[in-house]
């Protein structure tokens, strides 16, 4: 009798402990990163977390958490599987993590029911040449009549991006090579450099240098400015359907998340991207921030969808058996 | 550039430093003897302790770790017959054979010894390839990988004492390579719908399997401990000698083992168990006696030793000059790199020559002290394999699951492992030959990826390959292997009439 009174009274503690829980957040907050350590998604939340923390509340710590495999859709799928209760986020891949949806590929999550806290990275594209060919400009380019792409494989963001550009150029008609497979962006420049292929596509970032270095040739960017002298954008060039072109990181948690909890983690959010520690550990990390919040981001997730549902047709693999 | 080599080495010599290189040599040390866990997780360890260092300290303790993992790595694929680390596999070969000779000592003494020797050849081969790097890797195409994985294929009937048994584990090891989303065709192949299989199946939970559990089963069905000789006699430091000694007769195994380590550490993606091998097979195959090899020949954990140190030096060629990572390792490396505002590419190397060559130092010292603690403490760890079966076999196979599990925090790799160490104790128990499997294993989704890409470059027209050279330098090397052993019957033939 005297047990069973302590346990009753110790249930009913918990019980009214936790319904007078703390307001969101007493506890830690984890990132999914849906990558191994050390690419780009994961030095991103690395730098981001920290600070994040802070912003959300004084004992918050954010742990950021790598759980990789099935080109990101394990991370995600995890993520948006999760309970709403704003202690797991992940960091998504947009268009990349889009993709199978539009492809028609059997996808367990829905990008467009998540709840986004907001975008922290924005890079856009340059369409790039051999730095000793003697292709200079994007009316050489098609001009030639063997075209081959070097590219990553097939479900990433990178070949679904070239294959929209062979398209708004024209360069589709000239049946190209796709030489998909390279095990990333900086081996797929390696092998543009090497002669594997012609042509390639790469996020600015991974770009830069070599085009500093003059291994590469810049003869086009998406967005509408264009960080290298004398490379026009593609709407400069005539081709202004090719502006939206870009690679995001941006932040979300499950669907169906309390609006309070969202708030809090939105409101954290926009103090984070704006805080001068988080910006100096962006720029140590190169790092390309262009922040926006949570609502825009969600609008932007939508006109992606709709951008890469109009180029569906290019996007089947070139390469299928 | 010898001024950069001075100034680096005084660096380096700096207390504070000398302490953060000790640390990353003893991290390395114990994450290499672990199976499981290995360098990318030590790395990824003490990446948030570099936060406050400057970038030269930063390298130095990360130096410390890469020199060491795979020398600690060595004692366990010699004492347990499971690889501390990938490119320790092939040591398993002939070093678990020596350990249950009760050699253990001289194993561990000779892979060490030829680990440092070969970890030093590497840093000297790295800092003559700096200047023509870039050269190197742009070296090396698709038709050259694929030829390069060829070759390693080739190797395969060397490795096997019986043609057809070694043919039949290396189809296996092809067909488990295929596991997984091909993302050239764009189709997941032999996964069942299991989502585990996506990924394909990580090289390092299958390793545990087949080494380290099935020899942990072979061990319970015949009970008693690993090494069978008396053992008081046989350990201690007179054996760790005699294997020095060892290491210092074949030097030529050394010389051609770095080779083969610092070339194959150049190529990214392929890495230091391509590498360890490439440079197995390519001494059984060069070797006179082949009889004792897989049975205990000293030059069976030379070989794989020396070359597996001295690819990091390779290795950070890509890595540095563009950016590349060859491995998990390198990848992690690459971060800590960034992290301390260096970033990596062709102007790196001429940019930073500094850091860059304590990098070296750093390697390059950490090989050789990593070497010399691992002797000095080898009478003690040797003493493992005396250990009774009952208290061995749960311990060993309670440190691989929780190895496999911690490699990628999943429970999916438990299973793999346990799985394959069934398969492991099966292949032994009929005489299939583990090797075969494995090298096609590690070589297989590098040949399938480069052969396609060969086909898709030259529009399907092969011939257009022979106008590259490094595949018709590689292309002749097959052959050569391939004619070698009918060469060698033709000539033992014509001597035998004479007789």
């Amino acid at each position: 009798m005297k047990l069973t009174t302590k346990i009753l009274s110790v249930l009913c503690l918990a019980v009214g402990l936790s319904f007078n829980a703390h307001a969101f957040p007493d506890e830690d907050v984890s990132i999914v990163i849906p990558y191994s350590p050390g690419g780009g998604f994961d030095r991103a939340v690395r730098a981001f977390a920290p600070q994040f923390g802070e912003h959300l509340g004084a004992d918050v710590t954010v742990l950021p958490r790598n759980v990789p495999g099935a080109g990101g859709r394990r991370g995600t799928t995890m993520v948006y599987r999760a309970d709403p209760d704003g202690y797991t986020l992940g960091i998504i891949n947009l268009p990349g993590f889009a993709l199978p949806r539009i492809l028609g590929e059997p996808a367990e999550y829905d990008l467009r029911e998540m709840s986004w806290i907001g975008r922290i990275e924005a890079q856009t594209y340059v369409l790039l040449v051999s730095g000793s060919s003697d292709i200079n400009s994007v009316k050489d380019l098609q001009a030639l009549d063997e075209i081959t792409f070097t590219s990553t494989g097939y479900g990433s963001t990178v070949l679904a991006a070239t294959q929209i550009v062979a398209r708004g150029l024209g360069l589709q008609e000239k049946d190209p090579i796709y030489l998909a497979g390279y095990s990333g962006t900086s081996d797929s420049l390696v092998a543009l450099v090497r002669g594997d292929g012609n042509v390639s596509m790469a996020p600015i970032s991974s770009a830069a240098k070599y085009v500093e270095s003059g291994d590469l040739r810049a003869l086009a960017v998406t967005g509408d400015s264009s960080p290298f002298e004398g490379v026009p954008t593609f709407a400069e060039a005539g081709y202004p359907e090719l502006t939206p072109l870009d690679l995001q990181r941006a932040l979300a948690g499950p669907p169906d998340m309390d609006p309070e909890i969202l708030k809090a983690l939105r409101e954290a959010f926009n103090k984070t991207v704006k805080d001068p520690k988080f910006l100096e550990a962006a720029q140590k990390a190169r790092m390309d921030v262009v922040p926006l919040d949570g609502e825009a981001t969600a609008k932007s997730l939508k006109e992606s969808f709709e951008f890469y549902e109009k180029f569906k047709a290019d996007l089947k693999n070139p390469n299928a058996l | 550039m010898f001024d950069s080599v001075f100034t680096a080495a005084s660096y380096l010599a700096d207390g504070m430093n000398l302490l953060f290189l000790m640390l990353g040599v003893v991290v390395g040390i114990i994450f290499g003897i672990i199976p499981g866990l290995g360098g990318a997780t030590a790395i990824a360890l003490l990446l948030p302790l570099t936060f406050g260092m400057q970038a030269e300290q930063a390298i130095t303790l990360m130096g410390g770790v890469m020199g060491a993992v795979t020398i600690g790595g060595s004692i366990t694929a010699i004492l347990l017959n499971t690889p501390g680390t990938a490119p320790n596999a092939a040591t398993c070969f002939d070093g678990y054979p020596l350990t249950r000779q009760g050699k253990a000592g001289m194993a561990i003494g000779a892979a060490v010894t030829a680990s440092s020797v070969g970890g030093v050849i590497g840093a000297l081969i790295l800092i003559m390839l700096l200047p023509v790097a870039k050269n190197i890797i742009l070296f090396f195409g698709p038709p050259a990988y694929f030829m390069l994985a060829l070759l390693g294929l080739t190797a395969l009937t060397a490795a096997s004492s019986n043609l057809l048994r070694g043919l039949i584990g290396a189809c296996l090891g092809l067909f488990i390579g295929f596991v997984g989303y091909d993302d050239l065709g764009g189709v997941t192949r032999y996964t069942g719908g299991v989502d585990y299989l996506w990924d394909g199946l990580s090289i390092v939970p299958v390793l545990i399997g087949l080494f380290a559990i099935a020899e942990m089963l072979k061990l319970y069905v015949v009970g008693g401990s690993i090494a069978k000789s008396d053992g008081a006699t046989s350990v201690g430091v007179s054996g760790t000698f005699e294997g020095i000694k060892a290491a210092f007769r074949h030097f030529k195994v050394i010389l051609s083992g770095s080779a083969i380590g610092s070339v194959i550490g150049t190529v990214p993606g392929v890495g230091g168990t391509v590498a360890s091998f490439l440079s197995y097979s390519f001494t059984v195959q060069t070797s006179k006696n082949k009889d004792e090899f897989g049975k205990g020949d000293i030059r069976g954990v030379i070989a794989p030793e020396a070359s597996n140190n001295a690819k990091d030096g390779g290795a950070l060629i890509p890595t540095l000059a563009f950016g590349i990572p060859g491995s998990a390792e390198m990848a992690l490396f690459l971060g800590v790199l960034v992290l301390h505002g260096m970033d990596p590419g062709p102007m790196l190397l001429l940019e930073r020559e500094f850091t860059i060559f304590v990098l070296i130092l750093a390697l390059l010292a950490a090989t050789v002290v990593s070497g010399i603690i691992v002797l000095l403490t080898a009478r003690y760890l040797i003493k493992v394999t005396y250990i009774d079966s009952s208290i061995l076999i749960p311990s060993v196979i309670v440190v691989s699951l929780v190895g496999a599990y911690a490699l990628h925090n999943s429970i999916g790799d438990v299973f793999a492992a346990a799985f394959f160490g069934v398969l492991g104790y099966l292949m032994h128990r009929f005489d299939y030959p583990r090797i075969t499997l494995v090298i096609a294993l590690v070589l297989g989704g590098l040949m399938e990826r480069n052969y396609f890409q060969t086909s898709l470059m030259y529009r399907g027209d092969w011939s257009k390959a022979f106008g590259d050279t490094p595949f018709v330098i590689l292309l002749g090397l097959i052959v050569l292997a391939l004619l070698m052993p009918l060469i060698a019957k033709a000539i033992k033939r014509k001597t035998g009439q004479k007789a």
